[in-house]
C-alpha cells in the first residue's frame, strides 16, 4: 500500500512527532506507515484521512506491483 | 514498552518494574527455602507457590502494557511471540527427543530450565520484529 502522508505532512509543516500526537500513536508508527512498512488498520486510516481533510482513497493507494 | 500517553505509560512501567522486582525477590526467597531440607512439607509447598502471585501480577501488568500500545507496537509484540512460541516448541521437542536418546543431566538440561529460556526467545523475537519496522 502506497500513501502520500509524508507529502501531506510536509505541506502542513507537521513533524512526525506532531502527527503522531494528533493520531495518538507513536512516532515509530507514523514513520513505518510513511515508509510503506506498515499498513494501518481502518480506524487509524480514517483518523489520518480526517487530520488531512481527505478520504482514505485520496491518501492510500494499493501497491500495483504486489499481487 | 513505549506508551502513547507519557504519564500513564510511566505509571504503568513503574508498576511493571515493581511487579518484576517482587517476582525476583519471591523467586529467590523460594529457592533459598527450597534448598533447606529441614523445613516441613507445608512450608516448602508454600515457598514453591510464593512466586506465583507476583508472577501473575507481572503478567497482568505486561498484558495491560500491551493493551496500552498503539496498533504497530501490538503487532510487533505479536510477531515477537510468533518467533518465541515455535522456538520454545523446538527446544521442548529437542529436549524430549534427546531425553529418549540419552540420559540428560537433570540439573543442566531439564524441563525445569525451559521457562527461563522463554524471555530470551521473546526478546530475540522482539528484536527481530522491531527491525522490520
Amino acid at each position: 500500500m502506497k500513501n502520500h502522508i509524508r507529502d501531506l505532512r510536509a505541506t502542513r509543516n507537521m513533524s512526525q512527532e506532531e502527527l503522531a500526537r494528533v493520531l495518538e500513536v507513536s512516532r515509530q508508527t507514523v514513520n513505518a506507515i510513511e515508509n510503506d512498512k506498515y499498513d494501518p488498520m481502518l480506524p487509524l486510516a480514517f483518523k489520518i484521512a480526517k487530520v488531512f481533510g481527505k478520504t482514505i482513497e485520496d491518501i492510500f493507494q494499493p501497491d500495483r506491483q504486489k499481487k | 514498552m513505549e506508551q502513547i500517553n507519557t504519564k500513564t505509560g510511566a505509571r504503568k512501567s513503574h508498576r511493571g518494574l515493581l511487579s518484576a522486582v517482587f517476582f525476583v525477590l519471591a523467586y529467590l526467597a523460594a529457592r533459598i527455602v527450597l534448598k533447606q531440607e529441614e523445613f516441613d512439607e507445608l512450608v516448602r509447598v508454600l515457598a514453591a507457590l510464593l512466586p506465583v502471585v507476583p508472577f501473575a501480577w507481572m503478567l497482568w501488568e505486561f498484558i495491560k502494557g500491551i493493551q496500552g500500545m498503539d496498533e504497530l507496537k501490538q503487532r510487533i509484540q505479536l510477531e515477537a511471540l510468533v518467533v518465541a512460541f515455535p522456538l520454545t516448541l523446538i527446544l521442548l521437542m529437542t529436549l524430549g527427543l534427546l531425553e529418549i536418546a540419552i540420559k540428560l543431566p537433570p540439573e543442566d538440561l531439564s524441563y525445569r530450565h525451559v521457562w527461563a529460556m522463554l524471555p530470551l526467545f521473546y526478546y530475540l523475537g522482539l528484536a527481530f520484529a522491531k527491525r522490520r519496522y
